[in-house]
């Protein structure tokens, strides 16, 4: 995480709406990105995150509210004029083109003579790795040579900021992560602003500095990666963001930056307010996420709390296995992941353990 | 596949019947006799300096090329604009619109012409060419909606969308991105509508007026007996000429499949 938070503002939000009819699609959006910050926009499909970002990019009209880029409100600013460019999740390449016609296409206004915008186009293709492909038809490309020249394309106009929608979601697993690597190292390079929107959350936990998690056209937290996943300040938050264990607790008392709980299966837990996000009106849990929990084999002890516990599945991952577990006699289940090393046996479902927590990674949603 | 001798004779039979009567037309009009009938009584060309010198027939000529080349430019004009509109926007009372647009494809076109010329005599409108275009384009706008609806469906909306976000204005970037991707459709359009409303023979004689199409003339000349030899070296140039057309026309759709990379589904000719 290289983000500091003393960087300018370089897109603010402020009460943003958005109307399709009856259909309210974004409820009052508010929020700043800043200049140079890899930010996402994470949610299921429908969320908003998309049309979010078309506001940005000019396509969208919205109902009321103002974006601001770079200080300025783009009400009544068109796409063609805005400082952003974008990268379309079907890549957008003008199938009529070659490689080098689709990348200079943004020069095409440019006063610059035809020797130097040939030049820019060669240094762009060079920064996405495509040397060379500029006299490639463009429907002959594969799906991340594509993404290249899509990159390239938005990229040659030094925008103030780069929109992504979904761009790696066409591609296969492989192609897939190692374009996460490759579009985090470009956004260091050229230091432009980057705002990709994706569904993925494991993506956005990569690749972001900060990420807005986005339901039902509002942003339910904004926070970075770290703080997402160790502290989300909703259960929804924390469900979507990784694997999350609820289990049913009662409050006992509330006295200062002291709550104390009595969660099913784990006993009396007193929590630190930090971990106890402003209270939502559900009906309390409190969250652990699987690898915070640790099986015990015999001879080890707990460094903090222990409940004992009945394996009821065990699902093996290879590097990892998946333990389902029962905890104290309870009908609470929870899933714990242990790493498999040399030592320590993959267990039988219906082997009697004992699982050691911490209460530091305890969340309460209530 | 296993192949079926009935099926293959079946085959052949039906192309015989389909395009042997037009291979009629080139034999009898080399074929130096006024009857229509075998046997063949001699090989001459004087049908074809025949038809060249008659005048009625370049003018016939002239005003058909006139209707069906303005029909042709108005109708995929129109269509390019339905529809862009009807594939890209959403807008209320659209599935009834469209549906009147293509509403004469089904309409006789003895009904489409006759209260056509019943309103043109209400309003005192003199009938000529230019009404008869107005039919045709009635006539030859479903075609043309059809098939640039199509060609419209096949393009990515990002596409304009990238165009614009690069920097072009609405207008560029549908002159820079949109028209050359749906060019080999308004091709297609064109020729369609053109080869329609150039044998179209109901609205040309109910609206035409004094200005005789083709297609009237021709009918017309088929009366007199004397006549029916020059009308078939007319009709073997017309023949000439669709092939001619429909094998440009399908040269050039190859080749935008070709250059955008897509699979050739077949294409409309």
């Amino acid at each position: 995480m290289t983000f500091s938070a003393d960087k300018p503002t370089m897109i603010e939000f402020k009460d943003v709406h958005k109307y399709y009819g009856d259909y309210h699609a974004l409820r009052g959006i508010n929020g700043t990105i800043k200049a140079g910050e890899f930010f996402s926009l994470l949610g299921p499909s429908g969320c908003g995150k998309t049309t979010l970002l078309r506001t940005i990019a000019g396509f969208e009209d919205i109902s009321s509210g103002v974006v601001m880029i770079d200080g300025k409100s783009m009400a009544d600013v068109p796409a063609n004029v805005r400082p952003t460019n974008m990268v379309f999740q079907s890549y957008a390449i003008f199938p009529h083109m070659s490689v080098e016609e689709n990348v200079g296409f943004g020069l095409r206004r440019d006063p610059r003579s035809k020797a130097e915008k040939a030049k820019a186009v060669d240094e762009a293709l060079e920064m996405v790795g495509l040397k060379g492909y500029g006299k490639r038809a463009a429907h002959a490309l594969s799906g991340g040579q594509r993404q290249r020249v899509a990159l390239a394309r938005a990229l040659i106009l030094k925008p103030k900021v780069l929109l992504l929608d979904e761009p790696l979601s066409a591609l296969d697993k492989k192609m897939r992560e190692h374009m996460q690597v490759e579009l985090i190292k470009l956004q260091r390079q050229v230091g432009i602003t980057f705002i990709l929107v994706t569904h993925d959350q494991e993506e956005a936990l990569v690749m972001s500095d900060r990420i807005a998690v986005m339901f039902e056209g509002e942003i339910a937290q904004l926070a970075d990666p770290e703080t997402l996943y160790r502290r989300p300040n909703s259960k929804k938050v924390a469900d979507f963001i990784g694997t999350m264990n609820f289990i049913p607790c009662t409050i006992l008392s509330e006295s200062g930056d002291k709550v104390e709980v009595d969660a099913k299966g784990l006993g009396k837990v007193a929590l630190d307010i930090h971990q106890a996000p402003p209270a939502k009106g559900e009906t309390p849990v409190v969250g652990l996420r699987p690898e915070t929990l640790t099986l015990l084999y015999p001879g080890q002890s707990a460094n903090d709390r222990e409940t004992d516990g009945v394996i009821d599945e065990v699902i093996y991952f290879g590097d990892m296995t998946y333990y389902d577990v029962y905890l104290g006699g309870t009908d609470v289940e929870v899933r714990l992941s242990m790493r498999n090393v040399p030592g320590r046996p993959v267990l039988d479902v219906g082997t009697k353990v004992r699982v050691a927590w911490s209460p530091e990674a305890l969340v309460l949603f209530r | 596949m296993k192949s079926a001798p009935g099926l293959r004779s079946y085959a052949i039979l039906y192309l015989v019947f389909l395009y042997g009567p037009i291979l009629i037309l080139p034999l009898f009009a080399f074929n130096n006799a006024t009857v229509v009938s075998f046997p063949l009584s001699g090989f001459t060309t004087k049908w074809f300096s025949e038809m060249m010198a008659d005048q009625a027939l370049w003018r016939a000529l002239r005003t058909s090329l006139q209707i069906s080349l303005s029909t042709a430019v108005i109708a995929t004009a129109l269509g390019v604009m339905a529809a862009r509109a009807a594939v890209r926007y959403r807008w209320p009372g659209k599935p009834g619109v469209m549906g009147l647009i293509l509403l004469p494809l089904v309409l006789p076109e003895i009904i489409i012409a006759m209260s056509m010329l019943i309103v043109l005599i209400w309003l005192g409108a003199p009938q000529m060419w230019f009404t008869v275009i107005l039919g045709h384009v009635l006539i030859t706008l479903p075609f043309s909606v059809t098939i640039m609806t199509a060609a419209f469906q096949s393009i990515d909306v990002s596409f304009e969308e990238a165009a614009l976000d690069l920097g072009e204005t609405p207008i560029s970037s549908f002159r820079l991105i949109t028209l050359p991707l749906v060019m080999p459709g308004i091709i297609s359009s064109f020729l369609i509508s053109f080869t329609i409303s150039i044998d179209e023979y109901i609205i040309a004689n109910f609206l035409g007026g004094n200005d005789t199409a083709l297609s009237v003339y021709i009918y017309g000349q088929f009366r007199f007996p004397a006549k029916v030899p020059m009308v078939l070296a007319l009709g073997t140039c017309l023949v000439a000429m669709s092939i001619l057309l429909l094998t440009i026309a399908e040269y050039f759709r190859r080749r935008g499949v070709a250059r955008v990379g897509g699979k050739d589904s077949g294409g409309f000719l």
